[in-house]
């Protein structure tokens, strides 16, 4: 009984008591331990362990029933999580009409000019604005330098000159 | 070697729930656990109750163990259960204040009702305390080493060296 006991108990107790205290213990031990190996304890009886056998298989049918149990309940829970989820979804997907939603957007920049292919017409129309608004500018400056022949009708002028500004930009606008 | 490779294929199997190897397991430890629980408490009743309390705990229990010594591990189970078992016979004596005598006279009626040389060495074991005849129970029936021991019970080796020879001294001269 005692192989695993074949250890250097010498070596062990020489650790902590002199060279003769330490064979006084192991004498001691070896001694305490013969007694108790002349004075063997009962065996355990065939029938408590015929029924410690079935008594060990039913736990494990239990814990295997628990297992199973155990293992159901995920299923159930994993089954609910999809089914919710698919609901969901469906419900979302009828409020949408299945359609995705147009995406809206606004822009300051007339649409003509976007749409228009012709860049030489486009230039010309620039440049013919350009040079009205020099002129313009030129007339401007006549007038507030009472360049007019000095007896021009100054209200006038800056009447007519609003007007060819509203014109040009109407024209310039409708492309 | 061959018998360490058997054991552990038998721990393999009872991790997977085979009841072939835990028969195999009762077969193999049933003896030591008995008289390790019977030296504990010298009463059969409550040994057998101990030892099957024991087992069906390793059904529980098996996954828990990650290697190492098996034996270790196994008496480290059987010594908690005892443990229990005081602590409930302990509550119990303290709500039934009043029988305390009755029940102690009919524990060790039970106790020494072995016969021959067994009864003797019960009825000088029971003289030494609860720790000292715990730790001499454990170095003879799990065949731990000290170092094992001294692993299992958490205190420095050289406590427990002490300790299993001054109790192993002391049986010994009550013996005599």
């Amino acid at each position: 009984m005692n192989s695993r006991n074949e250890e250097n108990l010498k070596g062990l107790f020489e650790k902590f008591l002199d060279l003769k205290q330490a064979e006084h213990a192991v004498e001691d031990l070896r001694e305490g331990q013969r007694i108790l190996s002349e004075h063997p304890a009962p065996e355990p009886d065939g029938r408590l362990v015929a029924d410690i056998k079935a008594e060990i298989e039913g736990a494990l049918l239990r814990r295997k029933a628990n297992v199973f149990r155990k293992i159901a309940y995920k299923a159930a829970v994993a089954a609910a999580a999809v089914i919710i989820l698919a609901v969901i979804g469906v419900e979302l997907y009828e409020k949408g009409d299945g359609k995705a939603k147009k995406v809206i957007t606004a822009s300051i920049i007339p649409k003509a000019i976007w749409e228009s292919d012709d860049v030489s017409a486009d230039d010309a129309d620039l440049a013919i604005l350009a040079a009205e608004i020099e002129q313009i500018e030129g007339e401007a400056l006549a007038v507030q330098l009472g360049e007019n022949g000095g007896n021009g009708n100054r209200n006038l002028l800056e009447l007519e000159l609003e007007m060819e500004l509203i014109e040009i930009s109407s024209d310039f606008w409708k492309g | 070697m061959a018998k360490s490779d058997n054991l552990a294929r038998i721990i393999i199997g009872c991790k997977n729930g085979d009841a072939e190897c835990f028969s195999q397991l009762v077969d193999i430890y049933a003896g030591r656990c008995y008289g390790y629980f019977y030296r504990l408490t010298g009463n059969k009743a409550v040994t057998d109750d101990l030892l099957s309390e024991l087992f069906v705990k390793l059904v529980e229990k098996i996954s828990s163990f990650k290697g190492g010594s098996f034996e270790s591990w196994l008496f480290t189970v059987a010594s908690n259960i005892f443990h229990d078992y005081l602590r409930g016979k302990q509550r119990e004596r303290k709500l039934l204040e009043v029988r305390k005598r009755q029940l102690e006279s009919e524990i060790t009626e039970t106790k020494h009702s072995d016969g021959g040389r067994t009864d003797k060495l019960q009825v000088q074991l029971d003289k030494l305390d609860a720790d000292t005849r715990n730790l001499i129970m454990l170095r003879f029936y799990s065949q731990l080493s000290f170092k094992e021991m001294a692993k299992m019970r958490s205190e420095p080796i050289g406590t427990t060296l002490s300790k299993l020879h001054r109790g192993l001294k002391k049986l010994r001269e009550l013996m005599e």
